[in-house]
């Protein structure tokens, strides 16, 4: 099997060891990722989204443009690229106007139609329905004992009308996900909300997005979690980058670690913090590192 | 000075005093607006995120807004000030034959009646204020939706953003549907919405809330109602490709952990960025948020 990579901008140009882990990973599980040369922004669903339908369509409708004329169908590990690319597809599939008016600025602009033939998919389900909970436990060499706070993200599972993944009020396929590492998933108040930065709050108007994020990691906490462990690189930097901006804004002093949930399953699979890019992260993951030796 | 005159001018004292409450109430809006706006400036230097991203938003904008605000405001209160004139006549007739009746309990009770008045004439809105279009062009981009609404507010009940915002997505529907064009796209609450679907996952009548918001914005947007840290954030995809571009410090720990120096994205290739570069000058989103030089 093969499946063409979508990057998207934060994964690769912020946290590359969600990269080097995602590459690792699959390798070891036998898909073959293809780079999806040339590839852009999705584009962000929160500012272009809301700027301009028809830019927005038309970058995004590039960007699977490039998987269709590899053959290829799309797997991205960020909520906010796979809901923009998800959600254009499913515009310009229902509405042949709308998919002709896109088609005719691609002509104009780029070398790339778009035909509709790939589909778009999110990294958690493709380890979920494609590769299975009991092969992906054989990847991992040593057993996580932490607990872990998920955190799903809204455009993951929602709109789930669209994606079809199941329920998004009380689902379990991250906890599946992260429990196979021998990890617990501790379960917390408002598990479901919102990390704050989407729909260009976190560009616009910082400390309401803080203020979001200040009452998930009150919840998290309260759990007496050992770490986040997320499936999208901006709730990742919300929550890494964030952590601070909140200690900042209300005299707290939080700092759990967040980790991708391709980080964890680096770590999984033996894995050094380096490797991993942990380094170059707001929030220490040495007591995680501490515990799991 | 007849009486009426007195009252005439008494009523003037009050037309000013709402004035100058409003332009305080101007002036603290623009104050609140302005420290919002320095602590995104101050988060600006963190360590992982790229500096430029978040600089500054549009003070000039964010300021317009309650501007306009305050300029209907005026108005309401010089209609209150007239109609308290046209009233006041009668008032003192009233009064006079009130007093004859020794009546204070009488007036007492209107007193309590009127506090209990649910809406006032200058609460209503007139055709004025209707955009009949506006509707329209939501049910013509597929969002026919929106007129399915009951009101039920189950979307408000669960918004996060209406927990600590004055974001009330219930009344933004309401709005859309009512064409009440400019009230719903001149609100700096309208971007107040994370697009966390908790509202249209739960809706009873499957509106498409989030999608609504976001035709909503791109309503504003066009209108002019745009933040300069969303104009910059555009600029930052119309000039490299990405929202959030690679620097190099990324660059060394890409190369040190194995991986390609530069992702093969728009960053290795620059006929790929002179593409995404070219889709944005055909659909005018350049112009749109204010880049020169394409």
């Amino acid at each position: 099997m093969e499946i063409a990579y979508f990057l998207g901008c934060i994964m690769n140009n912020r946290y590359p060891g969600i990269e080097k882990a995602t590459r690792m990973l699959f390798d070891k599980v036998g898909i073959e990722l293809k780079d999806m040369e040339g590839a852009s922004c999705c584009p962000a669903p929160g500012v272009f989204g809301s700027f301009d339908q028809k830019t927005w369509a038309t970058i995004a409708a590039r960007n699977i443009a490039i998987a269709e004329g590899m053959g290829d169908d799309i797997v991205t590990e960020c909520n906010g690229c796979y809901g923009s690319l998800f959600e254009a597809k499913e515009l310009l599939d229902e509405n042949p106007a709308k998919k002709d008016e896109i088609n005719a600025v691609l002509a104009e602009t780029t070398k790339y139609q778009y035909e509709g033939t790939s589909n778009v998919r999110h990294f958690a389900e493709v380890l979920y329905n494609d590769v299975g909970l009991d092969k992906l436990a054989e990847m991992f060499e040593k057993p996580l004992d932490i607990n872990v706070a998920v955190h799903y993200g809204c455009h993951f599972l929602k709109p789930t009308a669209a994606k079809q993944l199941g329920d998004a009020e009380n689902p379990s396929i991250l906890d599946e996900l992260v429990e196979i590492t021998g990890a617990k998933s501790v379960d917390y108040t408002d598990k479901q909300m919102c990390c704050g930065a989407g729909g260009g709050l976190r560009s616009r108007d910082k400390s309401v997005t803080t203020s979001f994020t200040k009452e998930k990691l009150d919840n998290m906490t309260k759990a007496g979690v050992d770490c986040i462990v997320n499936v999208c690189p901006f709730c990742h930097m919300q929550f890494d980058v964030g952590q601070n901006e909140v200690n900042e804004q209300y005299g707290t002093d939080f700092h759990l670690p967040v980790l991708h949930l391709a980080q964890l399953y680096g770590l999984a699979m033996g894995l050094s913090a380096d490797e991993l890019t942990f380094g170059a992260q707001q929030q220490d993951i040495a007591p995680v590192i501490k515990k799991i030796n | 000075m007849s009486v009426i005159d007195r009252l005439k001018s008494l009523f003037g004292i009050c037309k000013d005093s709402e004035i100058d409450e409003t332009s305080t109430e101007n002036d603290k809006l623009t104050s609140e607006q302005t420290s919002s706006n320095e602590s995104s400036v101050s988060n600006s230097d963190s360590k992982i995120e790229s500096s430029k991203s978040i600089v500054g938003t549009d003070k000039e904008e964010e300021v317009k807004h309650p501007k306009e605000k305050i300029f209907s405001k005026i108005k309401k209160a010089e209609k209150i000030s007239e109609k308290s004139l046209d009233s006041s006549e009668g008032t003192e007739e009233d009064i006079s034959v009130k007093s004859e009746d020794n009546s204070e309990d009488a007036k007492e009770t209107d007193n309590e009646r009127d506090n209990m008045t649910l809406l006032n004439d200058n609460d209503v809105y007139t055709l004025d204020d209707i955009d009949f279009d506006f509707k329209e062009r939501f049910v013509e981009a597929g969002l026919e939706t929106v007129e399915h609404c009951f009101q039920c507010g189950t979307c408000g009940g669960g918004c996060p953003s209406g927990r600590r915002t004055p974001y009330r997505v219930r009344q933004v529907v309401r709005k859309c549907l009512l064409g009440l064009k400019e009230e719903v796209i001149s609100d700096p609450a309208l971007w107040m919405c994370t697009t966390c679907y908790t509202c249209q996952e739960r809706c009873p009548r499957s509106v498409t809330i989030v999608d609504i918001i976001k035709f909503a914005r791109n309503e504003a947007a066009h209108a002019g109602y745009m933040a300069d840290a969303h104009k910059a954030t555009g600029k930052f995809v119309i000039e490299s490709g990405h929202g959030v571009p690679i620097n190099d410090q990324v660059k060394a720990l890409r190369k040190n952990i194995g991986l390609e120096e530069v992702p093969p994205t728009t960053h290795k290739y620059p006929e790929a960025l002179s593409e995404v570069q070219a889709i944005c000058k055909a659909c005018a989103f350049d112009k749109l948020v204010d880049y020169q030089g394409l």
